[in-house]
């Protein structure tokens, strides 16, 4: 048995070196082809379901009936330390659970992409302060999207960044409303963040064939990350507090990694 | 015979609807928007959203356009009427679709090119994107962008319209919105009398009492009512009772920051003889009932603004008689008639 997984490993990298070795020779001047990005919410170890029970810490526990962020600005990094970032405008998405497939999983297709063996991903989380200050040229039909996917304020002009809504209990209640409508306050709050992850497999985008990352995004850390919250201690509903808001924007930061990546 | 002459017909008016669309083209004709020598610089980044002759008839029609309300009904110019310097005349807090009773008084439409934040509460922090809380808030307008931009899609004016207005002609939620911004940048009211006298134009001068209401106005008024623009865009909260059957928490509403409570924004004092009733709810029906109020009906609803501690710790600002006849004569000479009836900013 362990023969069989050395051999394996070792025809792997047999086949990873025997790939590196022909790029090394390629023209990708001018090419350009497809990526997918693969958004999988999950809770700790289980796969995120609509209307589970999940606890957390201080014997809380909570479930949801929507579950959405926005990605935007994302930009990879090839193995030579060029950026490639995707075009500003299309450069927003809206990470919905409702839109995800069988198997939990939100897809992303970038197009156009400029061919190359990619080593980093980064992307934002939100609606940065620049794009913002642009007014409706920065925001596109994006507006629009925002709107029917109920990712817009109307109180005030801004996105909301995560849109959690469901319920919790707690030792002291039982079924409380949970909303956690996390964003920037125009120019006072900013809560944009961005997060980079290093690939753990160089991703080829090449014309011929497109390529997957496979991120996770791990919802127990909204709450237990970095700073662990308590929904009965102002956590349950987290809107413009300038306080609360950072803590889930910055506990937001720790929630993404990457899972694998399937180059094909 | 027949058929050759309804064939014929039938062309002409083929043509000649063709022919409408040729002449929908995208061929800007720019715009400047006015930049008086006693304003602060212009605030709004026109360049992302310069300002062309067809954007500006867009966002005119846009302003005066019912579709953009749930029942097609409530234009924007609903509550912002050009009389009363583009606000609700008469009403303290204005009704929209389906019989809603909005919470605070409309604010005039003018000079907002020169300021960052917009509404009482400086809710909206673009320009471009203010239109979206009216357009969307069920006591006002009851629509949504994306509804809103169906119906015009559909509009054969508005096909035409958005065409000639921007460069990819889409009738979509940017352009919308930059259409009704560069009708609004363009609003400026900069010609009343004060204006004519500051900037010693046409031998305007003032009168001994506006000129005795220009003075104590500086020494008692122009701390928060500063510039030409008369405000310094701060959030205060100015000492009214709390209306317990609106209880508005003002800027709080926004960051529900304590220290917010009841703050609202210093508005200016443009043309304020005309855009009343006054403060952000609609209280007061005349400059007199304001000027009474801040010499001696503030009350300490728990986070007053420090600048109105008298010496003897009450609150206020003590206006004797004279102060206040003369500061409401100053006042009037804010009132700029052109603005009032330009007919670039008419509806008809």
């Amino acid at each position: 048995m362990k023969i069989l997984k050395l051999s394996f490993a070792l025809l792997l990298c047999a086949i990873i070196s025997s790939c590196s070795n022909d790029d090394s020779g390629e023209d990708l001047t001018g090419q350009t082809g497809e990526l997918i990005i693969k958004f999988d919410n999950g809770v700790g170890d289980q796969d995120f379901i609509f209307g589970t029970t999940y606890t957390k810490s201080n014997n809380e526990s909570y479930q949801l009936e929507t579950l959405k962020y926005l990605i935007s600005n994302i930009t990879l990094t090839d193995s030579e330390g060029n950026v490639y970032t995707y075009p500003y405008n299309d450069n927003i998405f809206i990470i919905s659970e409702a839109n995800a497939n069988n198997a939990g999983e939100i897809y992303v297709t970038l197009n156009d992409v400029d061919a190359a063996d990619y080593t980093e991903i980064s992307f934002g989380i939100g609606i940065d302060q620049d794009r913002f200050a642009l007014g409706a040229d920065g925001q596109g039909d994006f507006l629009t999207t925002a709107e029917e996917e109920g990712m817009l304020w109307s109180w005030a002009t801004g996105y909301r960044f995560t849109r959690l809504d469901g319920t919790y209990s707690s030792d002291i209640a039982t079924d409380e409303a949970l909303n956690i409508h996390m964003g920037s306050v125009g120019t006072a709050i900013d809560n944009y963040r961005e997060v980079t992850l290093t690939l753990p497999n160089t991703v080829l985008v090449r014309e011929d064939s497109s390529p997957q990352i496979h991120i996770v995004a791990d919802i127990a850390l909204l709450f237990d990350g970095n700073t662990s919250v308590s929904f009965d201690e102002g956590y349950s509903q987290v809107h413009v507090d300038e306080t609360t808001t950072g803590v889930i924007a910055n506990n937001a930061m720790e929630m993404f990694s990457v899972h694998h990546i399937h180059n094909d | 015979m027949k058929k050759e002459i309804l064939i014929i017909l039938g062309w002409i008016v083929v043509v000649g609807c063709s022919s409408n669309n040729i002449n929908a083209v995208y061929e800007p004709i720019y715009l400047e928007v006015e930049q008086p020598a006693n304003f602060p610089e212009i605030s709004y980044n026109l360049d992302n959203n310069p300002v062309t002759e067809a954007g500006f008839e867009l966002g005119k029609s846009l302003f005066y356009e019912g579709k953009l309300s749930a029942n097609d009904a409530i234009p924007c110019a609903f509550c912002h009427e050009q009389a009363f310097a583009f606000t609700h005349h008469g009403h303290t807090v204005s009704h929209g679709v389906n019989g809603g009773i909005g919470t605070r008084n409309a604010q005039p439409i003018q000079n907002l090119a020169y300021q960052t934040e917009f509404m009482w509460d400086g809710a909206a922090s673009h320009l471009d994107l203010q239109p979206v809380i009216p357009i969307t808030s069920e006591l006002e307008m009851g629509e949504t962008i994306s509804n809103v931009i169906a119906k015009l899609q559909t509009d054969s004016y508005y096909q035409s319209q958005f065409t000639k207005a921007f460069e990819d002609g889409e009738i979509n939620s940017e352009n919308l919105l930059k259409a009704l911004s560069q009708f609004m940048v363009m609003m400026v009211s900069s010609n009343s009398t004060y204006d004519k006298y500051i900037r010693n134009e046409d031998n305007v001068t003032l009168t001994d009492i506006e000129l005795d209401g220009l003075a104590t106005f500086n020494n008692k008024c122009a701390t928060c009512h500063a510039t030409d623009l008369f405000t310094d865009h701060s959030y205060r909260n100015n000492g009214l009772s709390i209306n317990p059957s609106l209880n508005d928490e003002g800027r709080y509403a926004v960051f529900e920051n304590p220290d917010d409570l009841y703050k609202f924004k210093v508005p200016s004092l443009r043309n304020v003889a005309v855009s009343g009733p006054y403060m952000h709810d609609g209280r007061f029906s005349t400059l007199e009932a304001v000027l009474t109020f801040y010499d001696s009906g503030m009350t300490d609803n728990g986070n007053v603004d420090a600048v109105f501690s008298r010496e003897d710790g009450t609150l206020g600002i003590t206006l004797f008689d004279y102060e206040k006849e003369s500061i409401v004569a100053f006042l009037n000479t804010l009132t700029d008639e052109e603005f009032l009836t330009d007919e670039r900013f008419s509806e008809y």
